[in-house]
């Protein structure tokens, strides 16, 4: 294969790979929205936490397995925690109190950060097996990509069965869509919450985890994050799964190639992309309209 | 003494220590007192949006901004700019501003609302970054001429010094505020609020519900632009950072300390908030942190803010002592 | 015909809910609507009042065309509207809330030069109205704290306030006891003197005591029209609704 096509695919790949990560956080978040009608602005800071606690297991025990497997697990708990301790009690004042608390949330882990690890980027190294390029089909891969977009895979397929093959997911699927609806029928909807809350968290603690090595563990890792999740979650539809699967994917892609070839104004085009969608359709690629 | 006798003295009083602090307080407390002025009038701004009208807006910087970078601008490419056209400019760019986004905006409400205004604050503040050539990039624009302020014929006041731009400062924000506690008192201000509590029975009193969010969009993001102007030429500097979303939620922490339900409560959550900032900063870098755990305590437990903990006392003290026949107006 | 509509109909998402409606009120009559619940009484007024636009057909309002025009248009034409779930300004006081209505009657809709607490004569026709609907006493109470009754009596004074020619009113007295009814009808009499009516009741008292006129609604559909003696004589109505009602 030629240079130009190699560095495209390559492109590519990076693309998909951020697309995929950006998916992970973005699904929880509209997931919250669609139960909750929040937009949680502290997401974003979940995600960066992960990334730290991750720093912190290496530290300790020198295993991004370890990290892998605890890291989201304890930064899911803090939001459980949040959401139980502090968002249920707003509930009554309305969507702008939680929209604000939220608000409070992500400034006290964004500052937060910092008093624990400090204010200089944390380096974390790419497990040894995940080292070095892989060749497949005449092009060479990094491998630490290809795992990136396999794991991602992997969760959401676990997620997407969770979700249309089980009860549970049925329920939690009935109540993002409709919360009131299925609480009148006897599910425990507090519960539910919780449990969409934490997951939600999770897979964005996922997403922290894995891309701490490619770009480091830093205070200003949400802001990237944070500000793409919330186009893909607009763009995409609140509340639907598959919109945010089609435009993280979509973004990835045009954040790969657009810092490729318009360098400079590359952030914008994700803007540009959004007012496109919203000016046909204000509601999102897949929402409903309210 | 008559409620009214009380409130001239009380207004004198105010008014003599306004004009004496300068002399009182020395150069570093006289530019923390402009440094307020401006972040409550850009409360008091973002304020008639939210506690007035039910709009809560995540991207009020960008009108800060633009007022800003409008008078920077303005400045530095007009060397023989007089102060007042320049400050117009910085207003006139955040008021263009907000009538290309108003046919959007005004359709919205909620949630959308919220969240677009904090994209294209995001944007405007990508765009700051990346366009050097006109905005400085991330050095901003500084060292434009402040220009005296000049009546012709009669007074020239240099900017330079911090005592006369505290009165400049302290002239227009104050005016600012006024005019827009003045709006809120007219009928204008009751449809507002209608707006706020009821739009659809605002519809069917007649009243065109767009058409009136527009106009307070407008007046909002005017005065916005008044309080980000003022800061450039405070300063003399404006970068990015006042487009940052940080910005954005400043007035929103200011609000809600402060107390949202009331035209004054921005103002005196502007000044918790900096002294707040003040003493804070003595300790640790980390002002957001304490800042961010104080907006979550007043959600969580005084969601009025403090204006609201103020009513919740008088209340029970009227009650208490209430003597017969007292009519003291709702707020 | 101070309101007439042509082969009205609408659906929601294929749900089929008014079915080629032609409803015609003459001017200064008090014309029921009833029928089952869901037979699309309040989608009716949501058409007719402009809520939403119907899926096909014409609504004529003093004769001219008014399809699809939103609500501040209708009501600047001459059209009130009182709601099913009390639509008022919960946390403004009783008299604020006339305000409103005052001011919208008035046109007086971007004022910026005036404080509205010193325009006396709005004061004044503000309390002259608190007098009508006795409701003084509950001047400065916000409207949230207001008795169900007395509520429900600001929300159809809103819906008069800006002098409609033709006003609609969506089950007013619905949950409220005898005498709360009773009151109710008393002041919608008095209201409504000399306007055109179109009410949407279920309390069959209320609507054969203040009725020239009845449409009865069953599936989107008009079954029959009438005077309350014709309606109450007729046997497809009486099947389909009246025989549940105790006549």
């Amino acid at each position: 294969m030629d240079p130009t096509t190699a560095m495209y695919v390559a492109q590519g790949v990076h693309g998909l790979a951020y697309g995929m990560l950006l998916f992970l956080v973005a699904s929880g978040l509209t997931m919250v929205f669609g139960m909750m009608g929040i937009l949680n602005i502290a997401h974003a800071s979940f995600f960066m936490l992960s990334a730290y606690f991750s720093y912190q297991v290496l530290a300790v025990f020198g295993s991004f397995w370890l990290a892998l497997l605890v890291a989201p697990v304890v930064a899911a708990a803090f939001g459980v925690l949040c959401e139980r301790l502090l968002l249920r009690r707003v509930h009554a004042f309305g969507h702008m109190g939680e929209l604000i608390l939220t608000v409070g949330i992500s400034l006290v882990i964004l500052e937060g950060v910092k008093v624990f690890w400090g204010t200089e980027s944390l380096p974390i190294h790419v497990p040894t097996i995940l080292e070095g390029r892989l060749a497949l089909g005449g092009l060479d891969y990094p491998v630490y990509r290809l795992f990136v977009i396999g794991l991602a895979l992997v969760v959401l397929g676990l997620l997407a069965a969770l979700l249309y093959t089980t009860r549970l997911g049925t329920v939690v699927r009935a109540a993002v869509s409709d919360a009131g609806m299925v609480n009148a029928l006897g599910v425990n909807v507090p519960l539910v919450f919780m449990l969409v809350f934490g997951t939600g968290t999770w897979l964005a603690g996922v997403a922290g985890v894995v891309i701490a090595p490619i770009l480091t563990v830093y205070p200003g890792l949400a802001d990237q994050m944070g500000m793409d999740a919330f186009v893909v979650v607009v763009t995409g539809g609140l509340g639907s799964l598959w919109g945010a699967f089609l435009v993280s994917i979509i973004l990835g892609e045009l954040n790969s190639y657009g810092v490729q070839f318009v360098s400079q104004l590359a952030p914008v085009l994700m803007f540009v992309f959004m007012a496109i969608v919203l000016a046909f359709r204000p509601m999102g690629l897949f929402g409903e309209r309210e | 003494m008559t409620s009214t006798a009380r409130r001239w003295i009380g207004g004198s009083v105010a008014l003599a220590a306004l004009l004496a602090y300068p002399y009182l307080f020395g150069i570093y407390f006289t530019n923390v007192f402009v440094t307020f002025g401006i972040f409550a009038l850009y409360a008091v701004s973002f304020n008639l949006l939210l506690g007035f009208t039910g709009l809560l807006s995540f991207g009020h910087a960008m009108f800060f901004g633009a007022g800003g970078y409008g008078t920077a601008l303005a400045l530095t490419h007009f060397k023989s700019l007089p102060l007042l056209p320049a400050l117009v400019i910085g207003v006139a760019a955040a008021v263009a501003l907000a009538l290309l986004l108003s046919p959007l905006m005004v359709r919205l409400s909620g949630t959308a609302f919220s969240m677009l205004h904090l994209a294209f604050a995001q944007l405007m503040y990508v765009l700051a970054l990346k366009l050097r050539a006109i905005t400085g990039g991330e050095d901003g624009i500084g060292g434009f001429p402040v220009p005296p302020f000049r009546i012709p014929g009669l007074v020239s006041v240099n900017m330079k010094d911090p005592s006369s731009f505290y009165y400049f400062a302290a002239a227009v924000l104050g005016l600012s505020v006024f005019v827009l506690w003045f709006v809120t008192k007219t009928p204008f201000g009751s449809v507002m609020v209608g707006v706020r509590d009821n739009p659809k029975r605002v519809a069917y009193l007649g009243f065109r519900v767009p058409h009136t969010k527009a106009v307070v969009y407008l007046l909002s993001a005017g005065f916005a632009g008044v309080a980000g102007s003022v800061y450039a030429l405070f300063q003399n500097l404006i970068s990015a950072d006042a487009l940052h979303v940080a910005n954005s939620f400043t007035p929103v922490t200011m609000t809600m300390i402060g107390g949202v339900g009331s035209f004054f409560g921005p103002i005196l959550g502007a000044a918790i908030f900096g002294l707040i900032s003040e003493l804070t900063s003595r300790y640790t870098e980390r002002v957001d942190l304490v800042v961010g755990l104080i907006l979550i305590l007043v959600i969580m437990y005084a969601p009025l803010g403090f204006m609201g903990f103020v009513d919740a006392v008088r209340a029970r003290a009227r009650t208490r002592f209430a003597p017969r026949g007292a009519t003291e107006p709702a707020r | 015909m101070i309101l007439e509509t042509r082969d009205l109909s609408h659906d929601f998402d294929g749900l089929q809910v008014l079915a080629r409606v032609n409803l015609s009120v003459r001017r200064g009559e008090r014309h029921a609507v009833i029928g089952p619940n869901g037979a699309g009484k309040t989608t009716l007024f949501n058409v007719i009042t402009g809520t939403y636009a119907p899926r096909s057909g014409r609504v004529f309002f003093k004769e001219e065309d008014v399809t699809g025009a939103p609500p501040h248009a209708l009501v600047r034409l001459g059209m009130g509207r009182s709601f099913q779930i009390t639509s008022t300004f919960p946390r403004l006081t009783a008299f604020q809330n006339v305000r409103m209505g005052i001011l919208g009657r008035r046109g007086v809709r971007f004022s910026l030069l005036h404080m509205v607490d010193a325009m006396r004569d709005v004061t004044e026709e503000a309390e002259e109205v608190l007098r009508r609907i006795n409701l003084t006493a509950e001047r400065d109470l916000p409207a949230r704290l207001l008795s169900y009754g007395k509520h429900r009596a600001l929300e159809i004074s809103l819906a008069m306030s800006t002098e409609p020619e033709l006003v609609l009113l969506d089950e007013p007295t619905a949950g409220m006891s005898r005498d709360e009814t009773r009151n109710a009808v008393d002041l919608i009499r008095r209201l409504t003197e000399g306007r055109t009516v179109i009410i949407v009741e279920h309390d069959m008292d209320v609507v054969f005591s203040l009725a020239d006129r009845i449409t009865v609604l069953h599936h989107g559909e008009i079954l029959a029209t009438g005077s309350p003696s014709e309606i109450k004589a007729n046997q497809a109505v009486r099947d389909a609704y009246l025989g549940e009602v105790a006549d």
